[in-house]
């Protein structure tokens, strides 16, 4: 084979990897490492962590919220699951998150998480799966509305 | 000729009383015409949960700019340890004084207390500026408005929601009923109910201001659901 053949075989391959990796960029969310987690083999569909935990700088994986895979798949099992139905008080649960985000340091960032730390949990307000954390979009006061409406919320004309 | 004195007496006597009567009885009947009403608001601390719903619909509903506001939410706390801690709210709004300092300071009688509703108000086409009203408001809740240029502050709604027949922006967006809006003249009023049944009290009442916004002032501990 010529010289010629090679360097253009070499530039076509090139290009290709060059390509699959800027694909792979453009498409960040899901590509995130937390995503490439073993878990992810059965928990394709229901487990894509897109919100800010997938930020690659944290190295975070699936286990430092959910816990050791365990006996898992088989119950009962010592997984940690997000929900607001299961019965572990909210003091207990929300350890779950206080191991990095310090308590008390929310409470001085942003009030409301004082008198809620013991009585709701963290993803009663929070979604931490989904791109956008709706707790932390737009007036809060939507969000205080979903446990203290006695009524319901009215259009206000905004001009 | 004592017969006659008597008489004179006692219908003169007669007289006086049937025209006082009839003019006591045509005055309460004047009132009822004109609608002449005494607006008042009453802001339960123990309902209020400091969501900032009322400031924000304020804002929408009179088109307050921005670094300015005619109502806020003051928090104060948080009260005891973690995580067993609560608030206080307390609204800093226009008091809506019966005897308002910044209405007998006004050079201009820009600042006045409108005779149909008790609702003090700033006519911004007759204010100069001069900041009199600011300083003389022991509540400092006075501010001048960037695009108008005069002084403003809550008037109820009085050119806006009130205005079309509804309820204060901020009273219709409470998430938690914690403000009654009302006639304290009209006795049927559920503001008159409110105050009749608990314990209120008013800012700086000693001060003689003689304000109608009233306030349920708030136990110890956090909102229960």
């Amino acid at each position: 084979m010529s010289r010629n053949t090679w360097r253009t075989v070499l530039g076509a391959a090139t290009l290709v990897c060059l390509s699959s990796f800027s694909q792979a960029n453009a498409d960040n969310d899901t590509a995130a490492p937390i995503n490439q987690d073993a878990c992810m083999k059965c928990h394709k569909r229901n487990g894509t962590m897109l919100g800010i935990h997938a930020n690659p700088q944290l190295h975070l994986s699936c286990q430092n919220c959910h816990g050791e895979k365990g006996n898992h798949p088989r119950k009962p099992n010592d997984l940690r699951v997000f929900s607001d139905e299961i019965t572990t008080d909210a003091m207990t649960a929300n350890q779950a998150c206080w191991q990095c985000h310090d308590a008390k340091e929310l409470g001085d960032k942003a009030w409301f998480h004082n008198m809620h730390a013991d009585k709701l949990y963290c993803w009663s307000c929070h979604k931490l799966h989904v791109k956008d954390d709706p707790a932390l979009q737009g007036a809060s006061s939507l969000q205080c509305r979903q446990c203290h409406a006695e009524q319901p919320a009215q259009e206000v004309n905004r001009g | 000729m004592d017969n006659v004195r008597r008489q004179f007496i006692k219908g003169g006597t007669a007289l006086v009383a049937a025209t006082s009567l009839y003019l006591l009885h045509d005055a309460g009947a004047k009132d009822q015409t004109t609608g002449q009403h005494r607006y008042a608001m009453l802001h339960d601390e123990n309902k209020c949960i400091g969501c900032n719903a009322c400031s924000e619909a304020c804002r929408a509903t009179n088109q307050v700019p921005d670094g300015v506001a005619r109502l806020r939410i003051e928090r104060t706390g948080p009260y005891g340890e973690f995580p067993d801690q609560y608030y206080h709210f307390s609204r800093v709004s226009c008091q809506q004084c019966e005897q308002a300092p910044c209405v007998n300071v006004c050079p201009t009688g820009a600042s006045y207390i409108d005779p149909e509703t008790g609702i003090v108000t700033v006519n911004s086409w007759k204010c100069v500026g001069c900041q009199y009203c600011i300083a003389a408001c022991p509540y400092h809740i006075r501010f001048i408005n960037p695009v108008t240029h005069a002084a403003d502050k809550c008037d109820f709604c009085r050119e806006s929601n009130l205005r079309e027949g509804k309820s204060p922006a901020c009273v219709a967006a409470c998430p938690t009923k914690a403000l009654t809006f009302g006639d304290i003249d009209d006795p049927n009023s559920a503001i008159v109910a409110a105050l009749n049944q608990q314990p209120v009290y008013r800012a700086k009442e000693d001060i003689g201001t003689h304000p109608k916004l009233f306030r349920i002032r708030a136990k110890a501990g956090g909102i229960t659901l």
